[in-house]
């Protein structure tokens, strides 16, 4: 997801798991799984057709307790329609209220949750699961396979929300009994659905029309996880408590409070203060004055993020981005130029590692690492070359390069105001540009109108600074950007090659991780030498939590809360 | 006191001024750059299909015009239509903000007027004293502080050292109340902190506005002749001066009770008061128009009313200024 979006402030994103793939593969898809390397890893089902449990439940049940969990935030959820909502807080509140088939534990890697258990047919193209067999709905009644194929089918039906994109080959879902869903796809699936999609009661949502549900506010939802919602005092407050009927081990905490920060620096006085117990997201400048204070312990984690230079590379007759940028040497160039320590160092005071590839290195499973030789960072000399090389010299003495018809490099630089990170690094990279003979123009806007400006028909601009956290757990949502047929969707930079889009295809039905990892790898590297991205970093998760109230944080990579997992809320422990 | 005449002409040019201030919003936020749909959208990663249902619900789908009229009757019927970012009818979410800022604006005002014309009258009355220089340098000192300063020095002292009271929101997250009389308490004590700032800020200007118009009277011929005719001071100042000195001081107050309606948005801020500035700065950045088109709106009918409750007032007020 765009990250940083008015409405999104991030997270999210792509887990890794290659791991959790080869787990969950050998577990269940039958003896003949694609990958004998993948299946080999782990043993539990080795019988054909068999399924097991996706990973160990949770350990000792511990005893509930009376106790208030507060977590403070700096932005409240928009709606808590999970069909509707863009917002990452909206989604962290849903995943305690309602179910997906699975989920993910602290170690990122697949755990059930209303499923029991799956398998994968041998094909790929069915899932098979199994539900737990006392899952209730907060209002009583039981949570059937109908509830299942009532969700994937409206979902895919009617196009609604986000979800509707890990759906586009659903064929439908069968419902043997009432503990078992199957669910058919025309296409193999690398991507397991079960994992992002949040199962809706039927007797609740069916009798509603896709219109209907895209104005439906769900002020008091009726879902089947651990916590159910008690009130949400708009502008303030969102409470939950812990849910009497929830099918697994009950939370520890009896209720969850998000409370509302208008501003950062009080917030950070609400944990010293002991107002809240765990902040969601804590700015650079706040972490380093929270950090070394009492009984407050400020933890950084690597994210699942990141921050680029975007170029535009539109090859379409109303563009108005200058054409010169359509060469592939000069952006290369640009990349050269660019010192993304310094970026991390100076924009970032230290918090991030600088970025190469679009999918982040905290999805170690997945990222791909350019070699020293493909290496395109803080190599001014380099960047000289190649464009004394293509014949782009300084030929009136200006300090600026001209093309061959005499064309000046001067290109418009735009970046997001309010984004202190990227106005910083905005100016870096021009001072980078500069050393190489390219002159940047610097503007900043408003996020909307950079919004506006950059994904217009017809892109009157050059380059931009902005940022991406994928909205799933999986290589292919950030993969799936730069297509021809993202152009006018996520496609920011009108990026389009046909190798890149067939390659693209083809590991969205991969299932064997390790065949999958081949084709990613080769999509990574085509879009980090083609350079119409130039990743400056990844960003570190910097949260921070007390640590004479609640006991049991874990930390995660991508956040010990915001995350895909939901397990820290349900481990989590007072003192007193 | 006024004419019947006079007040309709009065609401008839409010009705009007009304009606150009709705035209205004509507096309001012059309010409931003920047479009409601487009953010979540990229967010979300929609199909065409979901975009173009999002449009419809929120008629971004119908010419212009269209859009017009039916933007001119939810205006006109208070509905105000609903809001992009929280799919909520706006007269819902506005009535919930508008609560919190009359709540925290009551009690300001009522600081701010009423401390503040008084402690301006009783500088006046001993003008060059010593406590009227006190009063000055006062007044002067609290209306240049920046009010987003005052709030935090006010959060580090009240609630950081002394730990006495709350620092933010307008009550105490995850706690549940016994009485409402507890219930009050509670949200009495997160009133404090924000109420204070805003007094102390606010508060100068009424001081020296009160203060300047007093004294300007007091010099008056008539003022002479009251103390000639052996009026005692206290009979001199109340009922000769200050009567006279009210007229800044009441449109002062009027636009004091326009402009704060809008919210007080650094105190909303910093003391995280779900009021309206801040639902209103929200709106600007998400582009949510039909909620940017109300408080607009809002914004614009409490200042005229304001204004024109003050017109109405100085008729009261003062017999030289009435018309037929």
């Amino acid at each position: 997801m765009r990250e940083q979006a008015v409405l999104r402030s991030g997270r999210r994103q792509l887990a890794s798991l290659v791991a959790g793939w080869m787990l969950l593969v050998a577990a269940c898809t039958p003896a003949s799984s694609p990958s004998p390397s993948a299946a080999g890893s782990a043993a539990p089902a080795g019988t054909p057709g068999a399924s097991a449990p996706v990973s160990a439940p949770p350990t000792a049940a511990p005893t509930p307790s009376q106790a208030t969990l507060k977590l403070g935030w700096s932005s409240e959820p928009d709606t808590l329609n999970p069909l509707t909502t863009y917002s990452t807080e909206a989604e962290e509140v849903l995943q305690l209220v309602y179910d997906k088939l699975l989920g993910y534990g602290l170690d990122l890697k697949p755990e059930p949750e209303l499923a029991s258990s799956f398998a994968y047919s041998s094909d790929g193209k069915s899932i098979t699961f199994h539900l737990q067999p006392n899952a209730k709905w907060s209002d009583g009644q039981a949570v059937t396979s109908d509830d299942v194929k009532y969700t994937y089918e409206e979902i895919h039906k009617d196009s609604l929300g986000q979800y509707a994109q890990w759906l586009t080959d659903l064929l439908g879902v069968d419902t043997p009994d009432a503990a078992t869903a199957v669910i058919n796809f025309s296409k193999p699936q690398a991507f397991n659905p079960g994992l992002t999609i949040p199962i809706l009661p039927k007797h609740i949502w069916s009798s509603m029309s896709a219109k209907a549900i895209g104005t439906f506010t769900n002020d008091t939802p009726v879902g089947s996880g651990p916590f159910t919602l008690t009130a949400w005092k708009k502008g303030e407050t969102v409470t939950l408590d812990r849910s009497s009927s929830f099918w697994g081990t009950p939370a520890i905490a009896a209720k969850v409070v998000y409370v509302l920060y208008a501003n950062e620096d009080v917030e950070a006085q609400g944990l010293k203060n002991g107002d809240v117990d765990i902040l969601t997201e804590v700015p650079p400048t706040v972490w380093d004055g929270l950090n070394g204070a009492d009984n407050v312990t400020a933890a950084s984690m690597p994210s699942f993020s990141f921050h680029h230079i975007g170029i535009n590379v539109s090859t379409a007759a109303g563009s108005k981005g200058n054409p010169l940028l359509k060469d592939k040497t000069i952006r290369q160039a640009l990349s050269d130029a660019l010192d993304r320590n310094q970026l991390v160092q100076l924009a970032l005071a230290g918090h991030g590692k600088p970025g190469n590839s679009i999918i982040p290195a905290g999805l170690t499973d997945w990222h791909w690492e350019p070699t020293a030789d493909q290496l395109m960072d803080a190599n001014p000399d380099k960047a000289k070359a190649l464009l004394d090389a293509a014949g782009y010299t300084d030929r009136n003495g200006d300090g600026v390069r001209e093309s061959s018809t005499g064309k000046p490099l001067e290109f418009r630089l735009i970046a997001i105001q309010s984004t202190s990170v990227d106005v910083r690094a905005a100016q870096l990279f021009r001072d980078a540009a500069t050393a190489v003979g390219i002159k940047l123009d610097l503007t900043t806007l408003d996020e909307n109108t950079l919004g506006s400006t950059v994904y217009n028909k017809d892109p009157n601009w050059d380059i931009f600074v902005w940022g991406w956290d994928s909205g799933v757990p999986d290589p292919d949502y950030m993969l799936g950007v730069p297509l021809c047929s993202q152009i006018g969707g996520n496609n920011d930079v009108f990026y389009c090659d046909k190798g890149y889009d067939a390659l693209y295809s083809q590991q969205a039905t991969t299932v064997d991780p390790v065949a999958r990892k081949a084709i990613t790898d080769q999509m990574q590297q085509q879009y980090y030498q083609d350079a119409a991205y130039l990743v400056m970093w990844y960003q570190d998760k910097l949260q921070a939590y007390r640590t004479d109230t609640w006991t049991g944080w874990t930390q995660v990579p991508g956040g010990m809360v915001f995350n895909f997992t939901r397990d820290n809320y349900l481990r989590v422990a007072p003192l007193k | 006191m006024f004419r019947l005449g006079y007040l309709a002409r009065k609401l008839a040019i409010l009705a009007l001024t009304l009606l150009a201030v709705a035209t205004f919003n509507f096309i001012l936020f059309r010409v931003l750059p920047g479009n409601p749909i487009q953010l979540q959208a990229r967010a979300g990663n929609l199909s065409p299909e979901a975009i173009q249902r999002l449009r419809e619900i929120y008629g971004l789908d119908q010419p212009l015009i269209s859009q017009y009229l039916i933007y001119l009757r939810d205006v006109f019927t208070g509905q105000f239509g609903t809001s992009i970012t929280f799919q909520r009818p706006v007269a819902d979410i506005l009535a919930e903000r508008m609560l919190n800022t009359l709540i925290l604006l009551a009690a300001a005002t009522v600081f701010v007027v009423v401390l503040g014309i008084g402690l301006g009258i009783v500088a006046a009355a001993r003008r060059g004293s010593r406590l009227d220089n006190s009063v000055v340098v006062g007044a002067l000192v609290f209306w240049s502080l920046p009010t987003f300063w005052t709030g935090l020095i006010l959060i580090f002292v009240f609630g950081v050292f002394l730990h006495a009271l709350p620092v933010s929101g307008t009550s105490t997250p995850g706690s549940s109340f016994t009485s409402p009389v507890a219930s009050l308490v509670d949200l009495a004590r997160h009133l404090v902190l924000p109420t204070i700032t805003l007094a102390l800020v606010d508060i100068g200007q009424f001081v020296l506005i009160t203060r300047s118009s007093l004294v300007d009277v007091l010099t008056e011929d008539y003022i002479l002749t009251a103390k000639a005719k052996g009026l005692s001071r206290r009979q001199v100042v109340w009922r000769h001066g200050v009567r006279n000195a009210l007229l800044p001081v009441v449109t002062t107050t009027a636009l004091y009770v326009g402009l704060t309606i809008g919210g007080a948005i650094q105190v909303e801020t910093v003391f995280s008061w779900p009021g309206m500035g801040r639902l209103m700065y929200d709106a600007v950045l998400r582009r949510d128009y039909p909620i940017l088109e109300a408080t607009f709106f809002i914004f614009a009918l409490v200042v005229i009313a304001a204004n024109l409750v003050s017109d109405l007032l100085y008729q009261v007020l003062d017999p030289r200024v009435r018309e037929t």
